[in-house]
């Protein structure tokens, strides 16, 4: 190779679209103003000045920052897609070069923040495994490049040719979950009623009793806590639309932002069924999936959101979906249940709490305000763990986990009968081992 | 004690008892440190003696219970290759045993501290894509981490099964 080729081939490559400085300014302006109102809210402000005064300030400083930081990165960042990985090279300074090979390559999803949406641009992120810095984000592609991209490292990933996949893949709607459903679930579950009367509560009585800034103290929070309900449980779960592909389900949702992730068959970790105590009544349920790299980073949209699989869902749809991702699973298993005598560390709990197996899954149930059953495929176990406290020893009892990488999912069985469960762990090694082949 | 922990086949190799050693120095420094400190105290500060006191009382009854459990962690630690598995075990009061099929290992961690390495020990990491798997051996001589490093990447290639 001639030297300075390297240099030579660096310099080529795509660039992201030259809208994304503007769409990075108004990102900073809106950063900036938010910070601004809680803090005026709150009383502070900006020293004396006129709170409109700081506002404009804060948005056209935010606004020019942003765009002139945008305009150096994007004039700074290429990306090239070659044979065998996705390069991204980026920097102002540090020139920082990173390479995904595609058989790495966990998940590809396309966000569309709200700013970005108005221009019609999203932001690419692809999930490897492993490590707080396993994402890697491409902003700003126009929403056209963006899925097209995604369509060529997802075949890549498969280790096919982007040119055998057809440019619109056949794609079969498995469910709609209607906003009207979101946010009836929403509103019947415990959090959501707590936090909404404990507010009421609040306004009532500081009105009641003409003590306003007194009460200000928990309504400020309590006000707080419930915005971030109403955006994480409907706004970013609004039509909310789970489809079939060749490669894996597609979940498309947000009403504001637009999110729109693809969880490959092979990928998915574990599945964790959540029944909360209002939902259980009328037999519904919520289903949170494991994908290495989705959940080891707590970035603005939450960990939580985008390891929802289904929102809210009936027992018959959700079984069709998770045979779908886990073929073979089933919830009736013989199961390991905690004894009587664990009732002194959950003097409810203990009765609702088993683990269980057959011959593809491994199955724990814990939980009686909100009921979690975890299916861990028995291919995907991480390791094994059995563990034992000085009060657990006292009763002869112990703890069995099984591994899965982070995320909703804890397959795990607290306050067994010692014998038990360590009987419990060498049946699932020996299935694990097995599933493995 | 019980045979809860005890492997499925085989015995546990247990980790070297120079271990407890460098435990110990590590615990009598900062005792060591306190007692000048505590008497110092007792001299110069006339009115408060009594705190000079009471840390160098501490300071002695750490270094003692730190001595001591030096001792009996170490000898709680243990580690088993098995066909297919490698199984750590480790604790007293909180005892503990975990298994990490071989297959599972994405990489494997040698690391030693200027103390570990004035010692000849080292401690050897596996990591799975699981967080929660926190499988460390710690006090194993050098000579012995490399040959578990290099043997757990070797089985672990031969078992690879990706994530």
């Amino acid at each position: 190779m001639v030297p300075g080729s390297d240099v030579a081939t660096e310099a080529v490559g795509l660039r992201t679209h030259p809208l994304t400085s503007v769409v990075q300014g108004a990102l900073w302006a809106a950063a900036a103003s938010v910070g601004l109102i809680s803090s005026i809210f709150t009383g502070d402000g900006w020293g004396d000045m006129n709170a409109l005064l700081s506002l404009a300030i804060s948005l056209v400083g935010g606004l020019v920052l942003g765009m002139g930081f945008g305009f150096l990165t994007w004039r700074f960042t290429r990306y090239v897609i070659d044979g065998t990985e996705l390069r991204i090279n980026s920097g102002i300074i540090t020139k920082a070069s990173r390479r995904i090979p595609y058989e790495r390559i966990q998940s590809v999803d396309i966000a569309e923040p709200l700013v970005a949406r108005i221009f019609g641009l999203a932001e690419l992120r692809i999930e490897m495994a492993g490590g707080k810095d396993s994402r890697t984000s491409l902003r700003f592609l126009s929403l056209a490049d963006a899925r097209d991209l995604r369509r060529v490292l997802l075949a890549r990933a498969h280790g096919t040719s982007p040119d055998d996949a057809p440019a619109d893949e056949q794609r079969s709607i498995i469910t709609v979950v209607s906003p009207e459903r979101v946010m009836i679930g929403t509103v019947l579950s415990l959090d959501f009623l707590f936090a909404a009367v404990g507010s009421i509560a609040l306004i009532v009585g500081a009105i009641w009793f003409g003590q306003f800034v007194v009460a200000l103290g928990g309504i400020i929070p309590l006000g707080t806590w419930l915005a971030q309900i109403i955006a994480k449980r409907i706004l970013q779960q609004w039509d909310f639309t789970l489809s079939r592909g060749d490669r894996g389900l597609r979940i498309e949702r947000g009403l504001l932002s637009r999110t729109s992730q693809t969880i490959p068959y092979a990928r998915v970790q574990g599945i964790a069924i959540k029944e909360p105590f209002v939902w259980r009544r009328f037999g519904w349920l919520r289903l949170e999936v494991d994908v290495a790299g989705y959940a080891s980073h707590g970035d603005d949209e939450g960990v939580d959101s985008s390891s929802i699989l289904l929102p809210i869902a009936d027992r018959a749809l959700a079984d069709a979906v998770i045979a779908e991702l886990i073929p073979g699973f089933a919830t009736d298993v013989p199961r390991t249940a905690a004894p009587r005598r664990s009732r002194a560390f959950a003097p409810i709990g203990w009765r609702y709490r088993w683990v269980g197996a057959n011959e593809r899954t491994f199955v724990a149930r814990e939980g009686w305000i909100e009921r979690t059953t975890s299916i861990v495929p028995h291919h995907k176990t991480q390791s094994v763990e059995l563990r034992q406290g000085p009060l657990q020893r006292r009763r002869r009892l112990a703890t069995v986990e099984v591994h899965t990488p982070q995320g909703p999912v804890d397959a795990d069985g607290r306050n067994l009968d010692a014998d038990e469960a360590r009987a419990v762990v060498l049946a699932q090694l020996a299935r694990a081992r097995a599933a493995r082949g | 004690m019980d045979d809860l922990f005890t492997p499925p086949s085989g015995t546990w190799q247990r980790v070297s008892p120079k271990l407890a050693t460098i435990r110990r120095i590590l615990i009598l420094i900062p005792s060591a440190l306190l007692v000048v400190a505590g008497v110092l105290l007792l001299l110069l500060l006339a009115g408060l003696q009594w705190i000079g006191g009471v840390l160098i009382v501490l300071a002695l009854a750490g270094a003692v219970w730190g001595w001591l459990w030096a001792g009996r962690n170490q000898r709680s630690w243990g580690y088993a290759e098995n066909a297919d598995d490698l199984l750590v075990t480790r604790g007293v009061m909180f005892k503990r045993l975990v298994a990490i099929p071989y297959g599972r290992m994405q990489f494997v961690d040698v690391e030693a501290g200027p103390l570990a390495r004035a010692y000849g020990v080292a401690t050897v990491t596996l990591h799975t894509a699981s967080p929660e798997t926190a499988a460390d051996i710690p006090g194993l001589p050098a000579a012995e981490a490399t040959r578990l490093r290099n043997r757990l990447t070797e089985l672990g290639e031969a078992h690879g099964a990706g994530v």
